[in-house]
């Protein structure tokens, strides 16, 4: 799991949702964090916007960061999901 | 309709171009203030818009709604909402929800949604080369966006309807509560409207009908003439407004302060033509409104006019504003107060229907502004120049006539 990816992720959740990058760690439930079905919409798309890739539709619903960003990572690496 | 409820009027909320609030508004429209500037919005690509209109620049909307919120919503949904939120406080009702309000609704209108956003979908595919669109721009632009997001704020768990009638289309979502309260079906519903349409696809369109009023950085605050011998046409203009109508014993039981009643409401269509209006089916309009209300017309002493000042529009509103009145309509006070807050579209009905509940309340009424020289096909009423009136007002009418020819009249009788 890239570093980087995690910067995105948290980033985007403190300038949306005001949310402290301390709390935005690998075992974070997304739920906790506010993610609900329309800012999982938003943030992937702002994944496929920042690393130029396409996730396809039919993901499993991530329930952690972790989840979210193992998505992200097969993707980049040209993997299925 | 002797077993009927009663229906009051307990809270005013808008957002308006002044920035202020309701008194502040209310004070301006008395001193015939327009709010109307001219507005210019640039662009790299697009030839820059230059037209007289009515903007709310001081809105906050992350200070409002705060700004998660706020992202999830098209402006047209953020000024709707924020003015609901206020009627709501106006109301003196709280925020914190003691028991389920599954009788309590929000009936809302706009005439056109969330047309900023589909504008930025199209900008962002077919000039920045972008092969989609955000992920929220269907939750953004969808046209009950608004009630909805005011159901969920407030808890309100009856009917959450939104009414697209042009024009009308708050007057509309006002009117369509009275029977809701009237038969029990709801207690309180929250009613009102917004818009906000200064896009470029918009304005454009509007222009291209031929009766947008012109003006420049000086003569655009009188732009808007109603009425008026030189009128020019109509001015658009965004905002919202809000009204906390509510079962009349319940308002009494709580202590409510009722500002008036909401009696009648009366609505017809033309049947006749796309844009110009007829005077029989405004005419039919406002005698419905009135014997809906159990008024006769006799107690009718002010009319909020829908006068957009088109060279069209606003004779034939004079005519029937005569039929209903006959020999007494010198006497009835009339204005127009689109001359002061432009033609705010889907949300125009319910903030003329504020001026109109506040004129009752306070038993004064605004003016017409900048009606120097009445057009001589528009006199037989008595119209309300130069300073507010202040007289014993008993009952007073709002007008809406939309494009398409659907007629909404709202009647209101003073609390004393």
């Amino acid at each position: 799991m890239r570093e980087d990816y995690l910067a995105v992720l948290s980033e985007f959740l403190r300038k949306r949702e005001n949310i402290d990058p301390a709390r935005v760690t690998p075992e974070a439930s997304l739920e906790e964090l506010k993610v609900d079905s329309l800012l999982l919409l938003e943030l992937l798309f702002e994944f496929e916007d920042r690393l130029g890739v396409k996730i396809p539709q039919d993901i499993p619903r991530p329930s952690t960061v972790g989840d979210l960003l193992e998505i992200v990572d097969k993707v980049t690496a040209g993997n299925g999901v | 309709m002797a077993s009927a409820r009663r229906v009051a009027v307990t809270g005013l909320g808008l957002v308006n171009p002044f920035g202020g609030d309701l008194a502040d508004f209310f004070g301006r429209m008395l001193r015939g203030e327009s709010a109307i500037r001219l507005y210019t919005r640039e662009d790299d690509v697009l030839k820059p818009l230059s037209v007289p209109a009515v903007r709310c620049a001081n809105f906050d909307a992350d200070a409002a709604l705060g700004r998660s919120l706020a992202y999830t919503m098209d402006r047209y949904s953020q000024l709707g909402t924020a003015a609901a939120l206020s009627a709501w406080s106006d109301a003196g009702l709280p925020r914190t929800r003691e028991a389920p309000r599954n009788d309590w609704g929000v009936s809302w209108g706009t005439a056109l949604g969330g047309t900023l956003t589909f504008e930025s979908g199209y900008i962002e595919m077919l000039r920045n080369g972008r092969e989609r669109v955000p992920p929220l721009s269907v939750v953004l632009g969808m046209s009950n966006a608004a009630a909805s997001h005011i159901s969920i704020l407030l808890g309100l768990g009856a009917s959450s309807a939104t009414y697209s009638v042009a024009c009308a289309s708050s007057a509309v979502a006002i009117g369509e509560a009275l029977p809701k309260i009237r038969s029990g079906e709801a207690t309180l519903m929250v009613v009102g409207g917004s818009e906000a349409p200064l896009s470029y696809g918009v304005v454009r369109a509007w222009e291209a009908m031929r009766i947008l009023a012109l003006g420049d950085e000086a003569s655009a605050v009188r732009a808007c003439r109603p009425f008026s011998s030189d009128r020019q046409g109509l001015v658009l203009g965004e905002g919202a407004g809000a009204m906390i109508l509510e079962d009349w014993d319940h308002a009494v039981r709580r202590g409510a302060r009722i500002y008036a009643e909401f009696a009648g409401c009366g609505s017809t269509s033309d049947h006749e033509h796309l844009v110009r209006p007829n005077v029989e089916g405004q005419t039919r309009a406002m005698r419905m409104a009135i014997q809906n209300g159990g008024l006769a017309p006799d107690e009718i002493d002010y009319v909020n006019a829908h006068g957009t000042a088109t060279r069209e529009g606003d004779p034939i509103e004079i005519a029937a504003i005569r039929g209903v009145f006959g020999s007494r309509s010198a006497e009835v006070a009339v204005s127009a107060t689109k001359s002061m807050h432009a033609h705010m579209l889907g949300a125009t009905g319910v903030i003329e229907a504020i001026i109109t509940v506040m004129s009752l309340a306070s038993q004064d009424a605004p003016p017409t502004a900048y009606l120097d020289d009445v057009d001589s096909e528009c006199t037989g009423v008595r119209h309300i120049t130069g300073g507010s009136l202040r007289s014993g007002l008993r009952a007073a009418l709002s007008n809406s006539f939309a494009f398409g020819g659907s007629n909404t009249v709202l009647a209101f009788r003073a609390v004393h």
